[in-house]
């Protein structure tokens, strides 16, 4: 995490002396314990905070009561980037619960949009195994307008664990489900009529706290003018505290129908020195205060000594921590101030905030700097720092951030910055706007190309980076193609991106080698795509890029199967595992598809015990560890596996979860789940099924080809040569091969060897329902020929009988141990033979997992290694690997190292 | 904060509002609410005239309303030809 956290943004306040107790509202924030939200919406002033701070205080003394944590986050409008408001949310989660959080950090800053629900899923789940109760206050939710922060509450809110307490506190009404909790009893609510003082309290406070002595009919008089609103007391009290004349005010400000606050602020500022109500006024434009930070905005010395001073009189200043250095004034307060600076002196406002802005320049709070350029309308240097910051808020997926900053400029000064403006354009699109985006790019082409190689008039902080811009707008120009599905556009900008990009840039050259690999991929141009990406890995690799090397690996890895390579994919999976192993971030997204881009080789391997562990593996690692079309690749994968091992059923739920989990992304979707689940129907004979398919598809024998629908008019082609075979006459077999035959000029024309052993393999079967067993086996020899070397078994063993026919044909002609193999596999296929895997129980049926350290002692029990050996294989002590093989005997209910590796082996854990 | 708006503005301009709050709030509060103008009715409460740029700035007003704790009355769109007499 580059940015620091303010820590006064997580400061839990600690409750004020002499507050007036409050226990009917206290009893109701006990009571929202046993609900799902807490909801205190109110107006400023009326004790929001307050109250919070103090039931969080009594609820830790109460004697009975469990343990209450409280975890504390004031917002302010920068938490509308999503990415910002999660990271706060977690550090103050950890400042309750410490060591949480570690994955859902490394997962907000894993890609832009952050993976905001997969980071919450796994923050919740450490939350759910947390032992005390916590309470999350956010106050002023209502400075949050972003609808991407309100979702993800949204999530939090329906995923909330039972000892997580939620708790907002604000101005309006936050647009949550707010009637649907309401109605199941899951909100508590504390409003502004709850909130006001009533008479009794407002008499405690006037007479009690303050010491005014005051009549009852003064206190009736003052809480009807002021309608219990508690601000307005508190003023009502600073303005009477040492006066003279008590009922005259009384009389005066209850005889007044002046807003109530704008009035006593006058009382009060009336009363103070000249001096300190310029401090106050000048000030006011501050969110947060130290006492430097005030003599720099003043240009007087003491700020330190004022602010304790003021806080000493009770005048609305509120420390922001526990050291005394950082202030605020109350809400409302500030507001009231800052209504009359601006009447009275309107232009001092700029010139305070450029004086705030330089001092946190200097102070190297170039964040908190460019906010107040930007109220101040310094735009020139507000658009510098930008430029400066930029790389860091790009590392850290802010780019939401970054793009309210640059909208906020005005034109002239975007325009004479062309780095700040192609920024804005790849900010829009990585925040998911592409309108003006492209208006932008030419805007920034042309002002770069009107000053030639002498940018005069233009301003950069970095040359470099200035250099990389013709490239850097050529990739936002194939990005903004792709999206608009313009393929030839998308290679024509990513060309010439690439032709524009320097050796110093590999970002950028990754970034335009992967879009032409994409464009080329969803052509079919195989070669191409093939080279490109795997050019691109070399790039990414070279700048750390590990998730984004993973991500293009699964792509590679599809490419190579198509093209027939399995073992290639395999290694592509492999050397990226290799990869990840060297980079030990928490969590990595990506390592569990390759693990499922592993068991799918091991599959079609028809190694099927291998398959399951690879699969177990990938889930071990937990769903963080999958980039977004995980969920679905497992399942398709694990169908492959259960329908082999002759459970269909298991294998069609699979697939139909499979469905409703694939995300689409910019990659071809080359073998859709529907067509996948007609070939099972197919190969288990039902026909019908597989026909609706075909039906629903919209897939005939007449469609023109193309590389993207090349699985599905295989599928298509499968299922008729399965309705001949159920009922015989009922299709025009001759048509099929005709079809066929086209699909194989495609594939053989397009290299992509995977397709063509698939089709030799129909066409061999369609010869054969033709009775033309010379040509049925010719397609077969081919089919052979190139499976061989692979290592390709279920293309052939899937296909039945009439496949088993057919090499047992080809081996009496030219006998050779990958048909024997195959014949055998073929034979074996009434398996059931996979005992436990079946039908007994897989790694999540242990009722307590094996943690990973307790894996790898059982994977080095399964070996010849000692006690001693095993520990110096694991770089720990010996009686460290005492203690996780007793463990993981408990856990896997055995006695000894021979039946811990049995059961082990049976669980799949081996 | 936006500058003022001083344009008379045509006939058929959609931006003109009113809006009505609980209190007396002074013409001192006009720069804080954009610049719009403000009179002080019989009834103790204050009537907001001006032209708001778009429906944005308007949520802006209110919710500038809102976070001075005023009580809000009513938000009508004016009728373009209602006098309201241009400001500088």
């Amino acid at each position: 995490m580059s940015h620091p956290l303010i820590e006064t943004k997580l400061f839990l306040p600690s409750p004020r002396p002499g507050l007036v107790p409050r226990p009917r509202l206290r009893e109701r924030l006990d009571r929202g314990l046993a609900a799902k939200l807490m909801l205190v919406s109110a107006p400023a002033g009326f004790g929001k905070s307050t109250l919070l701070v103090d039931w969080l205080a009594s609820a830790a003394l109460r004697p009975g009561a469990g343990v209450l944590k409280a975890a504390w986050l004031a917002l302010d409008p920068a938490d509308n980037d999503p990415s910002r408001f999660w990271r706060y949310v977690v550090a103050a989660l950890r400042n309750a619960v410490p060591d949480i959080g570690e994955d859902a950090l490394a997962l907000l800053q894993d890609s832009q949009p952050p993976p905001v629900e997969l980071a919450l899923t796994t923050l919740l789940n450490e939350l759910a195994a947390a032992e005390a109760d916590t309470v999350l206050v956010l106050d002023d939710y209502h400075v949050i307008d972003s609808p991407a922060v309100h979702e993800g509450m949204a999530f939090l809110l329906a995923h909330l664990p039972a000892r997580l307490h939620l708790v907002l506190a604000t101005r309006s009404d936050p647009p949550l489900p707010l009637s649907r909790l309401r109605a199941r009893g899951d909100l508590v609510e504390v409003r502004a009529v709850d909130l006001r003082f009533t008479g009794e309290e407002a008499s405690s406070y006037l007479n009690g706290v303050m010491g005014l002595g005051l009549e009852p009919d003064d206190v009736h008089a003052l809480e009807g003018r002021t309608e219990g609103w508690i601000a307005a007391l508190q003023l009502a009290a600073l303005s009477m505290t040492g006066r003279e004349d008590v009922s005259g005010f009384i009389a005066g400000f209850t005889g007044d129908d002046r807003y109530v606050v704008d009035y006593l602020v006058e009382e009060v500022l009336q009363r103070l020195p000249g001096n300190v109500q310029d401090f106050l006024l000048r000030t006011s434009v501050l969110d947060r205060m130290s006492g430097s930070l005030c003599n720099a905005v003043t240009g007087q010395e003491g700020g330190r000594a004022v602010l304790e001073a003021l806080e000493r009189d009770n005048l609305f200043v509120i420390p922001m921590d526990d050291r005394r250095v950082w202030y605020r004034y109350h809400h409302l307060f500030a507001d009231v101030l800052r209504g009359r600076l601006l009447d009275e002196q309107p232009g001092l406002v700029p010139q305070l905030h450029q004086l705030a802005a330089g001092w946190h320049e200097e102070e190297g709070d170039v964040e908190e700097a460019i906010g107040h350029y930007l109220i101040g309308t310094d735009f020139a240097r507000a658009g510098e720092l930008m430029e400066r910051v930029i790389p860091a808020l790009r590392r850290d997926r802010r780019e939401a951030t970054l793009r309210g900053w640059l909208e906020s400029l005005p034109t002239e000064a975007l325009r004479v910055r062309p780095v700040l403006s192609n920024a804005l354009a790849g900010a829009r699109m990585s925040t998911g706007v592409f309108d003006g985006v492209e208006e932008l790019l030419d805007a920034t082409e042309s002002s770069i190309a009107s000053v030639g190689g002498r940018p005069s008039s233009l301003l950069f902080v970095d040359e470099e980076e200035y250099g990389r811009l013709p490239a850097d707008i050529a990739v936002h120009r194939a990005g903004l193609a792709l999206v608009r599905g313009d393929v030839e556009q998308t290679v024509t900008h990513a060309r010439r991106a690439l032709d524009l990009v320097g050796d110093d840039d590999p970002l950028t050259r990754g970034a335009a080698l992967a879009l032409t690999g994409l464009a080329a991929f969803s052509t079919g141009d195989l070669d191409t795509a093939h080279a490109s990406y795997t050019a691109c890995i070399v790039e990414f690799e070279t700048i750390d890029h590990v998730s984004d090397v993973l991500g293009c690996s699964v792509t590679v890895g599809d490419i190579e199967v198509v093209q027939g390579r399995p073992r290639a994919a395999a290694r592509t999976y492999r050397s990226a595992l290799d990869l990840a192993d060297r980079h030990a971030t928490p969590v990595l997204r990506g390592r569990a598809d390759m693990h499922v881009g592993l068991a799918a080789r091991h599959l079609e391997a028809d190694d099927l015990a291998a398959a399951r562990q690879q699969l177990s593996r990938s889930r071990d690692l937990g769903e963080p560890a999958g980039l977004p079309q995980d969920a679905y690749r497992w399942r398709v994968v694990m169908a492959g596996v259960r329908e082999a091992e002759g459970d269909v059923d298991a294998a069609v739920d699979l697939l139909d979860e499979a469905e409703r989990l694939y995300v689409a992304d910019f990659q071809p979707l080359v073998r859709p789940v529907p067509a996948v689940r007609a070939r099972t129907w197919a190969r288990q004979g039902h026909v019908d099924l597989a026909l609706d398919w075909a039906d629903r598809a919209r897939v005939t024998l007449e469609d023109p080809l193309s590389f993207l629908r090349e699985f599905e008019h295989v599928t298509l082609a499968r299922v008729l040569l399965a309705q001949q075979g159920r009922r015989p006459g009922s299709v025009d077999v001759a048509a099929v091969v005709t079809f066929l035959d086209r699909l194989l000029r495609a594939a053989t024309h397009g290299h992509r060897g995977g397709s063509v052993i698939e089709i030799e393999v129909s066409r061999a079967l369609a010869f054969q329902q033709l009775g033309d067993q010379g040509k049925a086996l010719a397609a077969l020899d081919a089919a052979l020929a190139l499976a061989e070397p692979e290592g390709h078994a279920r293309a052939f063993v899937d296909e039945g009988t009439p496949m088993a026919v057919l090499l047992t044909a080809a081996e009496r002609r030219a006998p050779s141990a990958y048909v024997a193999r195959l014949r055998s596999a073929l034979a074996g296929t009434g398996r059931t033979a996979p005992g436990p895997a079946t039908t007994g129980p897989h790694p999540g049926a242990l009722v307590d997992p094996l943690s990973s350290r307790e894996r790898d002692v059982l994977r080095l029990l399964d070996t010849e290694l000692n006690g001693p050996e095993i520990a110096r294989e694991l770089v720990v002590s010996l009686n460290t690997v005492r203690t996780h093989t007793k463990n993981l005997y408990m856990k896997l209910g055995v006695t000894s190292r021979r039946a811990a590796v049995l059961r082990g082996k049976e669980l799949d854990l081996l | 904060m936006d500058e003022p708006h001083t344009d008379i503005e045509p006939v058929s301009d959609p931006g003109w509002y009113r809006i009505r709050i609980q209190g007396r709030l002074d013409q001192r509060w006009s720069t804080w609410f954009d610049g719009m103008s403000l009179s002080q009715g019989e009834d103790g409460t204050t009537v907001m005239r001006g032209r708001v740029g778009d429906q944005a700035a308007l949520h802006g007003l209110i919710e500038r309303v809102r976070d001075l704790g005023l009580t809000l009355l009513e938000v009508t769109h004016e009728a373009p030809d209602t006098p309201a007499e241009p400001r500088t």
